[in-house]
């Protein structure tokens, strides 16, 4: 594939541009630049926009940060508060949480995974896939959907609500709660609550089964298409647990390559700026993070439910298995890297939390009113990871002796995708685009490409990392000037 | 013959008691009238005016009227409520009061007066001040970003805690909560987290260390009651001869609104 | 031939939603209205919107925005709404009030991006392709920019304060919120 980050003369060629980027979450946009027989010479995802959330947290308390943070984010807010919170419970010393807290936790993080990935697929993706691709864009829609396909546009409705009640129950309200505190949680599940989201879950699980079959149903109408729509082969990366299971709440770190070969393992995600590297392109304000030990050319990697269902020896819940076992049949024996199966892979993890859900549910621990762990000597510093929705998700916090944040480093999920995003929409370019004339319906394809990621741009553009950094200044010829590189403590080398 | 204690507020016969004051009958007798800088435990500063009602036609502060035999006041009404509508406003503006991020949301008076008084928006342009906070007491926040200087903790540690550790400087816009250290630092003060001016800020400003968000979204004071709501339940609690656990409660977590309907 | 007047179903209201410095929160907030989303759609058809791929707003009735003003594209697209709707929304705590990015105003923001993005030989290595919007040195709720036809506060406004607040417009009443409805947090 040739490169398309950067065209040699772009002053020459023709620039168009899919601003704003929609049915994703988030601000961003995508330039492409073609000469006259519309050959494409650039494709890049932008990442539009700075808030600062890393910086204006410095200075403030720590207990404020895990209701703070998940303000970067109205889609997946419990990741940010829960990861937040595991990060607090060590840097103020706490120890192993109760069960009931820790089980209260998964349920608000299970729950919003049904929302989340509801909310994806059926408001947002669906309608590429159940309208088409390049069907009309007044029509393309959640609204089209619900005329046109009635049953599955509810279904998505009720189950995304479902999480939602769910993470009310947990968390006090549906955004933007604040059910996780350092050490534990401020809220127990009463009897009725329980008994009110138990007696709606089998029918969240059916639905979900129901949602699966669905799309495996769609990929054999065209498998030729949906298997081979944006594929490129990609390292992986993701959270496991010490079993090999697939864990959204903690693990440790696996990684692999394209292939599934291990490159890390049950790493430690404390040191996690032992692996990962950011580096930063003057055209986004989103980094791009890689696996160190590969650099930056071969180190860049995809996070999310694709990587999720495959690197992850099974999912301990057994319909959810089921599926699993259904989709990598479609590998042959080898890991799939088309981008459209994101969204089969997506609804394998719903149908997995529901079952989850249902599981917690039913465990009589879920009632317990014990939910603060004991404290122990602060410790000062943490690193809290869990696997969000969209890929896994690293807080890193520093907090000094008066209780106030010192320094804080977030890789958000949609960053690890950064440069699969940008391989994805160029692949689609030279699919699709190259030499045709460009229709509305075709740079649709882009973007069908970029909603497979489920990407969060507002998370994205609310980091601003002390990643361990590299910065390169190259010529117009593309030859490295100048680098610099610096540590996660700040060190410049 | 006997003069008959009372008063009117809004049409309604409000009793009082010898040496009390417009608010104080009106809280004693669950009729509320918005205030933020009055506490029943102090005299009155007559600062935040929001208290401001008409009184036999002419405009004053409930907190420092004394009560007479036969005034008619007026609390509720449009023109008053637009007013102190503009009051808190001006106070929204002034600090920096991000409710979002703030450990004392729902249980926040300024915030509950903004709910109370169906304030949408803060209308004028913000100044967004550079205020800063202070960590360095072990167990007590103060975070001048959300101080509206009633000060009420300026009056507690005077005049109960007997130790005078806040004062207020500067003046208009430059007006700010200084410390009587010699760094100025909260840390090097006897301030303690058993102090009553510990427990008397309406907002966010002055919190106690590693325990925001102990309380769940739908337990706090402002979840499910009104100020105004809760004045009135307060009273009938009282009446009643009860003593509910939640009133109670709330009185010893040094809850601005209960607090306040207490006797003066 | 049937006329107008003779025609009873009434033309559907028009309306735009778009965020800005946000986090799509108020957006979410809006899909908890759940399964009334099959009413609004009897009420309402939409037009630019994050839900949708209708890339830029016409003449609407109602528009409706979530987030502050934090860069200059925020500023183009918050015009271009104004421009264009008749009624125009600040939904949520950042669009009312800035928000918690406005944390960032007293911050500078040149400061920010070195100390994000680093230096390379005394140059700034901040992202500084023409196509990246720059930024703002202070974050705006939205009426420091524009009008501003009403308010609904709330990190964010729940679902169903959302749609007390546009049923209530909609069908051509001042919209009132209850005490439980009216929160700033």
């Amino acid at each position: 594939m040739p490169n398309l980050e950067t065209a040699p003369s772009p002053q020459k060629l023709r620039r168009i541009a899919i601003d704003p980027v929609t049915r994703v979450e988030g601000h961003g946009k995508v330039t492409i630049l073609l000469d006259e027989e519309n050959k494409v010479h650039q494709v890049r995802l932008h990442i539009v926009e700075v808030r600062g959330f890393e910086k204006f947290i410095e200075g403030r308390p720590y207990w404020e940060v895990p209701v703070i943070v998940q303000r970067l984010c109205g889609i997946c807010p419990v990741s940010h508060h829960v990861a937040a919170a595991k990060a607090m419970d060590i840097i103020a010393g706490y120890g192993t949480l109760p069960p009931a807290a820790e089980k209260l936790r998964r349920l608000m993080h299970y729950g919003q995974m049904v929302q989340s990935h509801a909310l994806h697929f059926f408001h947002l993706a669906s309608p590429d896939l159940l309208l088409g691709f390049d069907s009309d864009l007044t029509r393309r829609n959640i609204m089209g959907v619900l005329a046109d396909f009635p049953e599955i546009a509810k279904q998505g409705v009720f189950m995304r609500k479902f999480g939602q009640e769910v993470i009310h129950h947990t968390a006090g309200k549906r955004i933007h709660g604040t059910g996780a505190i350092p050490g534990g949680m401020n809220k127990a599940l009463t009897q009725e609550e329980r008994d009110l989201l138990r007696n709606g879950v089998d029918q969240i699980v059916e639905w979900a089964i129901g949602s699966v079959r669905m799309i495996e149903k769609l990929h054999l109408t065209n498998p030729r298409f949906y298997n081979h729509f944006a594929e490129f082969g990609t390292n992986m990366m993701g959270l496991v647990r010490s079993d090999g299971a697939m864990d959204l709440y903690h693990g440790g770190l696996r990684a692999t390559d394209a292939g599934k070969k291990i490159i890390f393992d049950h790493a430690d995600y404390s040191q996690y700026d032992r692996m990962l590297q950011e580096g930063v392109k003057p055209w986004s304000y989103m980094k791009f993070p890689y696996i160190k030990s590969l650099g930056p050319e071969h180190g860049w990697y995809k996070v999310g439910p694709l990587a999720r269902v495959q690197i992850c020896d099974f999912i301990p819940s057994p319909e959810a298995e089921s599926e699993r076992k259904k989709m990598m049949a479609m590998g042959e024996g080898r890991p799939v890297h088309g981008t459209l199966f994101y969204h089969w892979a997506r609804l394998i993890e719903l149908l997995h939390a529901a079952e989850v859900i249902r599981d917690l549910l039913d465990d009589p621990e879920i009632l317990g009113k014990d939910l603060m762990a004991d404290k122990g000597p602060w410790r000062g510093e943490g690193v809290g990871v869990i696997e969000a929705p969209r890929g896994t998700l690293f807080h890193h916090y520093r907090v000094d002796k008066d209780d106030l944040v010192t320094f804080c480093n977030l890789i958000v999920s949609t960053t690890n995708n950064n440069q699969a995003m940008n391989e994805a929409i160029r692949a689609v370019a030279l699919q699709y685009l190259d030499g045709c004339e460009i229709t509305e319906g075709l740079l649709n394809h882009i973007e069908v490409a970029i909603r497979a990621y489920d990407p969060c741009l507002s998370c994205a553009t609310h980091a601003l990392g002390q990643m361990p950094l590299e910065v390169s200044l190259q010529d117009a010829a593309g030859a490295m000037v100048s680098r610099l590189c610096r540590n996660s403590d700040g060190a410049i080398v | 013959m006997t003069i008959e204690r009372y008063i009117t507020i809004d049409g309604e016969i409000v009793h009082f008691g010898a040496g009390q004051t417009i608010l104080q009958a009106a809280l004693a007798a669950g009729v509320f009238i918005p205030h933020l800088c009055f506490h029943p435990d102090f005299g009155p500063h007559a600062s935040c005016k929001l208290c401001t009602v008409t009184v036999d036609g002419r405009n004053g502060s409930a907190c420092a009227t004394p009560a007479m035999p036969g005034q008619e006041v007026h609390s509720d009404t449009p023109e008053l409520n637009a007013r102190r509508r503009v009051l808190l406003q001006m106070l929204f503006v002034e600090g920096n009061h991000f409710c979002p991020g703030c450990a004392k949301s729902g249980n926040c008076k300024l915030q509950a007066l903004g709910y109370e008084l169906e304030m949408f928006n803060a209308h004028y342009a913000h100044f967004y001040p550079n205020r800063g906070l202070d960590a360095s007491h072990p167990d007590i926040l103060l975070d001048r970003n959300r101080c509206i200087m009633c000060e009420l903790c300026v009056r507690a540690s005077r005049d109960v805690d007997g130790k005078s550790v806040f004062a207020l400087a500067g003046r208009g816009r430059a007006s700010h909560l200084v410390i009587n250290s010699p760094s100025g630092k909260l840390g090097e003060t006897e301030f303690a987290l058993s102090d009553k001016a510990a427990h008397v800020c309406p907002v966010g400003a002055i919190m106690p260390k590693r325990v925001g968000y102990s309380v769940p979204i739908g337990e706090r004071q402002f979840d499910h009651d009104s100020l105004r709501q809760k004045v009135k339940k307060h009273t009938e609690w009282r009446s009643s001869g009860e003593e509910r656990d939640g009133a109670t409660k709330e009185l010893v977590n040094g809850s601005v609104a209960v607090n306040s309907v207490k006797e003066g | 031939m049937a006329t107008a007047a003779q025609n009873t179903t009434p033309r559907k209201l028009r309306v735009a939603t778009t965020s800005l410095a946000g986090c799509f929160g108020c957006h979410m907030s809006l899909l908890d209205i759940d399964e009334r989303i099959i009413d609004l759609a009897k009420l309402v058809e939409f037009d630019r919107s994050p839900i949708n791929d209708i890339k830029h707003c016409g003449p609407c009735d109602i528009g409706i925005i979530e987030g502050a003003v934090c860069n200059a594209e925020n500023v183009h697209v918050l015009h271009e709404f104004r421009a264009n709707c008749k009624i125009l929304i600040a939904c949520g705590a950042c669009a009312v009030n800035g928000g918690l990015p406005a944390q960032r105003n007293h911050l500078d923001v040149a400061e920010i991006l070195k100390h994000v993005y680093g230096d390379l030989d005394g140059k700034p290595s901040a992202p500084n392709d023409p196509e990246l919007p720059l930024l703002l040195d202070k974050v705006r709720p939205l009426n420091e920019v524009v009008r501003i036809d009403y308010f609904i506060p709330g990190c964010p406004p729940s679902g169903d304060t959302i749609w007390k607040y546009v049923t209530d417009l909609i069908s051509g009443n001042n919209p009132r919120l209850s005490f439980e409805l009216l929160r700033y947090d």
